[in-house]
Order: C-alpha cells, then sequence, then structure tokens
C-alpha cells in the first residue's frame, strides 16, 4: 500500500514510496534522515516539529505524508546557505535563547513562517507564533529578543 | 579583580550546530542493523504478575524477540540495589516495565505490543508517603532491608521505610525550651515532572565482542558504565557509553534508570543496537518524577526574634524504588534549616516506598521542597512575633562565622546574603504596593534561599587539555552540556586560565567513556566550581610542561620563566622568549632533535573535605554554598483567582560572573520552572495510581504567554574553590519562587497556603471561603 508522493524539500525535487498515511514527521526524520526536525510530544502541543509547508509553519507530526503531494516544504536544514545563516538563525543563536537547543528548530521555522511572509509583524503577532512552542530553559524572554532581532535584520535585508 | 575574557558574553560553542539542526541528540542517532523497542506499562499501579502470554505477539510482523523480566536475576542502583531493569514476579508503579517487544520498526514494535497478554492479582496500592509509612500498610518490597545499600542508609525491614535520616545539632528538640514563641506547619511540595522538551532514551548495544556500547541522553555516563559491568560481569573496560547533545535534563536525566531497561532488552539480540526513547507520556510516567516531599516543621525563637530551635518531619513520598529518591530525602531534611542559624536542630527524614514512579532529581533536589516549609514558616513567625519578617530572617542569616544544621561555619567566601537581601528590600520593599482596585488583589512576598551542594565521596570532575601545534587548544571534560551552558564555561574558563582567547579554544561535543576524562556526574550546580577548579589545575599544570620544555631550550632554572599566553619568557628579558606554538609538541630544534614534553595535561578537582557525616548527621558537606534572595510581586484576579506574577526578582551571590547572557538565562529559566511548579504543575495521580495527565496539554508547564517580567542581580564576593571565585547558581532560582508566592498571597488577601500549586481553581476556593468566614 506504500505509494509514491513527490514533493520539493529544502529546494531539493523528492519522492518517496511509502504509507500515505505515514506522519510527515517520520517520513522527515526516518525516510529522509533530516533529523533537524525533532519529536518532543504525543499530541502536537511543544511545537518543535514544525516545518514550513508553502509557506506556512506547520506541526509535521500530526499530518499524513499524502497531503504533501506537490508542496514546497521547507525544514531547519535548509535555511543557511553553507555557512551563512539565515538572519533568523542568527538572531536566535546570539540572543540567548539556545539552551538546550531542542525547541530550537521548531522556534526558527515558526518565525520563518511569520517573518518572510510578512515582515512587518506586530509585536502581538510575533508573540502568538512563540506560543505555540513550548521551552522549558529559557522562560521565553531570550526568545522573544532573537525574534525581535531577526526581524530587524530582515526588515534591513529587504 | 578584572578577568580578559570572565564576565562577557560570549556566544554558545554550541549555538550554530543547534540553531541549524545539526546537533545530534540521542534520538537524531543511526547506527546500520538498529532495531526498535516498545515497552508494556502495567494496568495496575501494584499487582502480583500471574502470567504474561507474549505468543501472539511473536507472530507479528517484523518482531524480533518479545522480552519479559523472567530469570531476571540481578538488581541495580548506586544507593540502593533495589531496582530491576524489568518487573519481576510483581509490578510496583504504573509506568513499570512489564514486557518489551524488539522489531525492525518502532510501528511494527508498538503493533505488537498490543498483543501481549498480562493476566495480574492486584494488590494495595499507596500514593502518600503517610500512608505507605502506616503500621500494617502492604509491603512494596518485602525484600526491604535485605537489598545492598550504602554503609549510611538506615531501611526499616517489615515497613516500608526505605530510610531514616536523622541529624541533631546542639541539644535537638530540647532546645525548644529555650523558645519564647513556637510556630508550627506542614506543607506539601507535591509530585511533579522535569518534563524536559526531549523525551529521555537510550540505544544499547551488546556486540558480538562481548563488549557492551550505549548511547543515552543522561547525564551520568560514567554511571551507567560501571553499573552495566557490574550487571553483565564484564570489566568496566568493556563497557563504552557516549553522550550525544541533550535537549534538556533539569535533574531527571541523571542516574541509571531507563539504560538498564534497555540494556536488558536489547541483551536478548546480541549484535544489534536496540533503540528506545520514551513517548511523551512515558516521559511523565516511567522515567524519575519530581518532589513528593511533605514536611512537619516547627520552629522556636526568642521574643526578640532569634532563632533557637527548629525540628522538622520530612515524609518522603520516594515511590516503587528508593535508589535515586534517597538522597533527595536527605538534602531535605538538612537544608530545612534554610539560610538560618538554629542553635538546635532536630531533623528528621523518611523515604518511603510508595506506588507511584520512582522519584528523581529535579533541579533543587531537596532544596525547594523545604525551604517552601522555611521561608512560609518565617512568615508566620514574624506575624506571631509582631515584626517586619525581613528583619526577622536578617537577625539569623547563615552570614560568616555562623554554623550550619550540619554543623560547618560559614565562611566569607560563602558569599553575602544580607547584601543579596538588603538588595531585594530596596528593590522590592522600598515603595508602596498598589492600592487593591475592582479587579485585583495585589500583594509581595520575600523568600532568602541557601544551597548546599551534593557530593560523595569520589565525586570529582576531570579536565583534559592539550596545546595544538599554532597554538590553539582542544579541551576535553567529561560534563554534560544538557543547556545550561557548561561548553560556554568550559572555554571562557580555559581561556582565563591559558591566557589564550576563547576563540582559540575548542571545547568538546560529545562525552565518550572511552576517550573523556572522568566525571562522578554533571549534577548539584557544581560543574562550574568543580569542573573549572580542574580546568584551572590542569592549566597550571600544562603551563609547567610549556615552563620546563622553554627551560630546556632558554638554557635558564624554570622559576626564571614567565607565561603569557604567546610566549615562555625570562622575566627579567623578555626578548629571551620562545613561542608557546613552538613548545606544543615538545620542541624541535633546528637538526630535527625534539626536547621536552608534548604540551597535554590533565587533572581532576573535587569539593575540599567532604566527607560522611557522623551518627548525628553532623559534618563537612563540602563547604560550598551559594545563597541569594528573592521576592515575589503579584495579583490576584477576583474574579477567576488567577495568580498573575507581574514581577519577581533574584539577587544570588555568584561569586563571579563567567557570562552574563548566559547567567541571566540561567536563573529566567529556574525561576519560569519553580513558577509553574507554585501555580500549575502537579502530576495529577488517582488513588489507584494511574497518572491523569501524562501529557504536555494536561500538565501544564509555562508557555509564552505565562513568562514573567524579572529583575535579575548578581554581586560577587569571591569564592575559594570555584575558579576565579566563580560558584554554582543552576539550580538556586527554582527555591525562591514557591514560598515567595505564597507569602505574596498571605500580604494580598490574608490567606496562608501550605501547599502547591495555587492553581486559579484552589485560590477562588479561598476566597469564597474567607467571603464565608467575613
Amino acid at each position: 500500500m506504500a505509494e509514491k508522493i513527490t514533493f520539493t524539500i529544502n529546494g531539493k525535487l523528492t519522492t518517496v514510496e511509502v504509507d500515505p498515511e505515514m506522519l510527515v514527521i517520520d517520513v522527515i526524520r526516518d525516510v529522509l534522515n533530516l533529523t533537524g526536525t525533532k519529536r518532543g510530544c504525543d499530541n502536537s502541543v511543544c511545537g518543535t516539529c514544525t516545518i514550513v509547508v508553502n509557506g506556512k509553519a506547520t506541526k509535521s507530526c500530526n499530518m499524513p505524508i499524502k497531503k504533501l503531494a506537490g508542496a514546497e516544504v521547507l525544514t531547519v536544514e535548509g535555511l543557511a546557505k553553507g555557512t551563512e545563516l539565515h538572519p533568523i538563525q542568527k538572531a536566535i543563536s546570539e540572543s540567548g535563547a539556545i539552551q538546550c537547543g531542542f525547541c530550537t528548530p521548531g522556534i526558527v521555522m515558526e518565525l520563518y513562517g511569520l517573518l518572510e511572509e510578512k515582515p512587518d509583524a506586530a509585536q502581538s503577532e510575533i508573540e502568538n507564533a512563540l506560543s505555540k512552542h513550548l521551552c522549558r530553559c529559557t522562560g521565553y524572554e531570550p526568545i522573544r529578543d532573537g525574534a525581535l532581532m531577526a526581524q530587524k535584520l530582515i526588515k534591513e535585508r529587504k | 579583580m578584572k578577568f580578559k575574557y570572565l564576565g562577557k558574553s560570549y556566544n554558545r560553542p554550541d549555538a550554530i550546530s543547534k540553531v541549524t539542526g545539526k546537533a545530534v541528540y540521542l534520538d537524531d542517532i543511526r547506527i546500520p542493523g538498529m532495531l526498535h523497542a516498545a515497552i508494556l506499562r502495567p494496568e495496575y499501579a501494584h499487582a502480583e504478575i500471574v502470567r504474561i502470554d507474549k505468543t501472539e505477539a511473536e507472530k507479528m510482523p517484523g518482531v524480533v524477540k518479545v522480552v519479559t523480566g523472567e530469570n531476571c536475576h540481578y538488581h541495580y542502583g548506586d544507593n540502593f540495589k533495589d531496582l530491576v531493569p524489568m518487573a519481576v514476579k510483581k509490578v510496583r508503579y504504573i509506568g513499570e516495565p512489564v514486557a518489551a517487544v524488539i522489531a525492525e520498526t518502532l510501528a511494527q514494535a508498538e503493533a505488537a505490543l498490543e498483543k501481549i497478554k498480562v493476566e495480574y492479582k492486584p494488590l494495595p496500592v499507596y500514593i502518600d508517603a503517610r500512608d505507605a509509612m502506616k503500621p500494617g500498610a502492604a509491603l512494596v518490597h518485602e525484600e526491604n532491608g535485605e537489598y545492598w545499600h550504602l554503609p549510611t542508609l538506615k531501611p526499616t525491614p517489615g515497613t516500608n521505610i526505605a530510610h531514616t535520616y536523622h541529624l541533631k545539632k546542639g541539644k535537638g528538640v530540647d532546645g525548644f525550651k529555650d523558645a519564647d514563641v513556637i510556630v508550627e506547619g506542614e506543607f506539601n511540595y507535591p509530585l511533579g515532572s522535569c518534563a524536559a522538551i526531549e523525551p529521555h532514551g537510550s540505544i544499547v548495544w551488546f556486540k558480538e565482542d562481548k563488549t557492551i556500547e550505549v548511547w543515552s541522553s543522561s547525564i551520568c555516563p560514567f554511571i551507567i558504565r560501571d553499573d552495566l559491568a557490574h550487571s553483565y560481569g564484564v570489566p568496566v573496560s568493556d563497557v563504552r557509553v557516549r553522550i550525544p547533545d541533550i535537549g534538556g535534563c533539569f535533574g531527571y536525566k541523571s542516574d541509571i534508570t531507563v539504560e538498564q531497561t534497555v540494556a536488558w532488552i536489547a541483551s536478548f539480540v546480541p549484535g544489534h543496537p536496540v533503540k528506545w526513547v520514551a513517548s511523551r507520556k512515558e516521559d511523565f510516567t516511567s522515567t524519575l518524577v519530581a518532589h513528593g516531599i511533605r514536611s512537619r516543621m516547627k520552629i522556636g525563637a526568642r521574643k526578640d526574634g532569634k532563632l533557637v530551635a527548629i525540628q522538622n518531619e520530612v515524609l518522603h513520598t520516594g515511590g516503587a524504588y528508593a535508589d535515586t529518591a534517597v538522597n533527595i530525602t536527605i538534602a531535605a531534611t538538612h537544608n530545612s534549616a534554610g539560610p538560618y542559624e538554629f542553635e538546635h536542630c532536630d531533623l528528621t527524614g523518611y523515604t518511603v516506598y510508595t506506588n507511584t514512579p520512582p522519584v528523581g532529581a529535579y533541579r533543587g533536589y531537596g532544596h525547594q521542597e523545604a525551604q517552601i516549609a522555611t521561608e512560609r514558616m518565617m512568615d508566620l513567625l514574624a506575624r506571631k512575633l509582631n515584626m517586619d519578617p525581613i528583619k526577622l530572617r536578617e537577625m539569623n542569616y547563615l552570614v560568616e562565622g555562623k554554623v550550619n544544621a550540619l554543623g560547618e561555619k560559614m565562611w566569607k567566601s560563602h558569599g553575602d546574603l544580607m547584601t543579596c537581601s538588603n538588595m531585594v528590600k530596596e528593590k522590592v520593599f522600598s515603595k508602596p504596593k498598589p492600592a487593591e482596585d475592582e479587579n485585583y488583589y495585589y500583594g509581595r512576598g520575600f523568600a532568602a534561599v541557601m544551597k548546599s551542594p551534593k557530593g560523595a565521596p569520589f565525586s570529582t570532575k576531570s579536565c583534559y587539555m592539550k596545546i595544538n601545534i599554532d597554538g590553539s587548544i582542544s579541551v576535553s571534560m567529561g560534563g554534560a552540556e544538557v543547556g545550561q551552558g557548561l561548553r560556554t564555561v568550559v572555554q571562557q574558563v580555559t581561556a582565563e586560565a591559558l591566557k589564550i582567547a576563547p576563540e582559540r579554544v575548542r571545547v568538546y561535543t560529545e562525552i565518550d567513556t572511552q576517550y573523556s576524562p572522568y566525571e562522578w556526574q554533571t549534577i548539584g550546580s557544581m560543574f562550574t566550581t568543580q569542573g573549572g577548579r580542574a580546568i584551572v589545575r590542569a592549566a597550571d599544570k600544562l603551563i609547567a610542561v610549556l615552563k620546563n620544555t622553554a627551560a630546556q631550550v632558554l638554557k635558564t632554572d624554570v622559576d626564571y620563566l614567565e607565561y603569557d599566553g604567546d610566549y615562555v619568557y625570562l622575566r627579567n628579558d623578555p626578548d629571551i622568549r620562545v613561542a608557546v606554538a613552538d613548545l606544543s609538541r615538545g620542541y624541535i630544534t633546528s637538526d630535527g632533535i625534539t626536547i621536552g614534553e608534548y604540551a597535554h595535561a590533565v587533572s581532576d578537582a573535587r569539593l575540599p573535605r567532604y566527607a560522611n557525616p557522623d551518627e548525628n548527621g553532623q559534618g563537612s558537606l563540602g563547604v560550598n554554598y551559594t545563597f541569594g534572595a528573592t521576592a515575589a510581586e503579584i495579583r490576584i484576579e477576583k474574579k477567576t483567582g488567577k495568580i498573575i506574577v507581574d514581577k519577581f526578582t533574584s539577587v544570588f551571590d555568584v561569586g563571579q560572573i563567567i557570562n552574563p547572557k548566559q547567567i541571566r538565562g540561567s536563573v529566567m529559566g529556574g525561576v519560569t520552572m519553580a513558577v509553574g511548579a507554585a501555580l500549575y504543575e502537579k502530576l495529577d495521580i488517582s488513588e489507584d495510581g494511574k497518572i491523569n495527565n501524562p501529557q504536555l496539554f494536561k500538565y501544564h508547564i509555562p508557555t509564552y504567554k505565562e513568562a514573567i517580567p524579572m529583575d535579575i542581580e548578581f554581586i560577587e564576593t569571591p569564592d575559594a574553590v570555584g575558579p576565579f571565585g566563580a560558584r554554582g547558581v543552576g539550580e538556586h532560582s527554582v527555591i525562591g519562587p514557591a514560598p515567595a508566592i505564597m507569602n505574596a498571597i498571605r500580604d494580598a488577601v490574608g490567606i496562608d497556603f501550605f501547599e502547591i500549586p495555587i492553581t486559579p481553581d484552589v485560590m477562588k476556593k479561598a476566597l469564597e471561603a474567607r467571603q464565608e468566614v467575613k
């Protein structure tokens, strides 16, 4: 009952042959070996599995792979160009937002989905986006600082 | 003192690998031939296993082996060998491993798990130490008293009491005769979870050559190595444990727990690595849980506020196995005197077997559980004495020259609690609090905190460093990076000690017991202190090696030489010198003859004068303490009972700041966790031992929306042990929030709480009850 499903991931056209009900996170991690996308819970609560699908931040742990047919997918591995970090990565890595780093990929992808689409997002929109993610280490303030710094870098870039 | 590389916010050496998704955590490890395990958990929290039928499971697709605890004849543990890797004959808590399926994929293993049939005969269930220690209670361990244990531990056979700890200082309870005023209270810090975002897990591989390889998201690789070698009868050197990046710990990934279970499972399929990673549910039910501590405290003082005597009885719901709980009981008991001097102490702690998951370390390790009582009691006592609660504390702080409950005299180098306290007083209490308005009550509460070290006779940390051909440094240690920022500390302290810029210091990433220098385990907020001291010692040795070689090159005695990171030179004529880089592999002369040693060094550091306590619990715990003061400014919403922390203030004496950004982050994270514990986190366990909220959408941990504005400051009274005066602060931030918030609630609405969490429901009911009394 495996089916061929084709999508673009991190700029590369990819076909997988899997059970169409297999969860996106399992395909990404176990079939494509992109282990930057993490699993932190059983029920789409923690947000660390977040990827970007057609420009939108999406939790990958509750979506069957068949829904990705023809989609444009981005995971945390697809952001940096060689050693040049994406502005969100640069800001998050410098603001103190990283301690254990396990929630980090999901937060980076959440912010990518928001800020690449809407560089002028209000602070309340950034805060709503961050509210979808659990971090046990930081107390969130340095993550907010990183997000605001990232927004500034993205605006300056454009 | 001014330092070149300390007190500056360098970025973490691991920040880029983490932000690019390239940091490798346990579940990211893939090994050729690796199989996957799923573990069956019982339907009852306490029951005899009558029969396990695995025939249907064995027929399922992809299944390689179905494993039970049958024929498991060994126990393991560090303090009590009361643990088994998989249930044998009976189950003692709801998350215990009963059976496991090894399959080619995890999905196959999980599917087969459902086909295992187990017949149980239920037994009485205890979820609270108070019930389990009653005379006549059914025994969680019939074997209590027979297990191997450390000579200092005292089980009571025929009961559920695994250990009784007793500390007596001065006249003990007789000291209350000298008191004019006595206050009493019973407090509870209920069971909770560390709930790191990365669930715990391990990979174990019994290899054909009889060696064992392990990967684990654990902070104690050397304990795992030693313990598995003991259980499986192989030389310690034949067990190799590797630790990848760890996605948060906060305590529960310490000790040896899931590794033994995965090893038992993997031992049935030698030649194959077997991976098991906890589901979030299992992370709550089947790894270590936290707290579970009740305190019955009595404090006596003279009329003028001078504290005289303290009595405390700690009842610890230790869970189904006591190995990991017992030291928390002990820490909670002797630290229940808090940051105060009492002439007379009588402190008793009971580690009690219950049918709940075993309690293990949680950031704070007994301190917040005990000091929730002490700090509430200070406010209760102040009220009875009609004194200002901070003034009462000031009279009794453990400042220089005072003697704590253990009988250790405080040194100036333990830090300046009085200044911390004064700073918090000035920041929070020097202005009037907001007046009650239509929607809110307002209150403020104070809590002073103290944390003692956690040691053992062999609790050392080591450092290996070498200078490379270009003068850059490679440094390896056995300390586990769980997010706390230990790698940054290693980088900056090494740089300072060797006078070489941090950019030229490369810090280790993974730990490997084959290559990493020994470390007992990365616990107790002690890495900066002990690990930092090990770095300084290794650096001193390394510099001595360089000087010895340079003395031959420069044809002089060693004691005429100086070192500045770039050169070793003659003190009186710095132009006579040799570059450090040229000394790295020994010094190679122009004709190719090499003189001197390869430039590397290894060293370790323990806490000074650590010793086991005497029969009254008096002794030296390692003379390393960190003190601080905290305060909560809160609002209580009248309509909902919701408590909003408007600001939380923390001031700690950390000796010497190494990285300002990082140390602030550490305190913010700790305060956030502890506010979660104070206001909403609690494992909801029903009378039959089932856990009703083992998911993150039910067990609520603080989200962005609950982040709290914080005022955090540090003062620097240099420590005598830590590197360049620095001391540990990783856990201390979690101690103050619960009592400070409870004291603030009393200030706001006149209601005394003795137990957390204080959810909106709890608060609302208390407000309504108060209304009725009026």
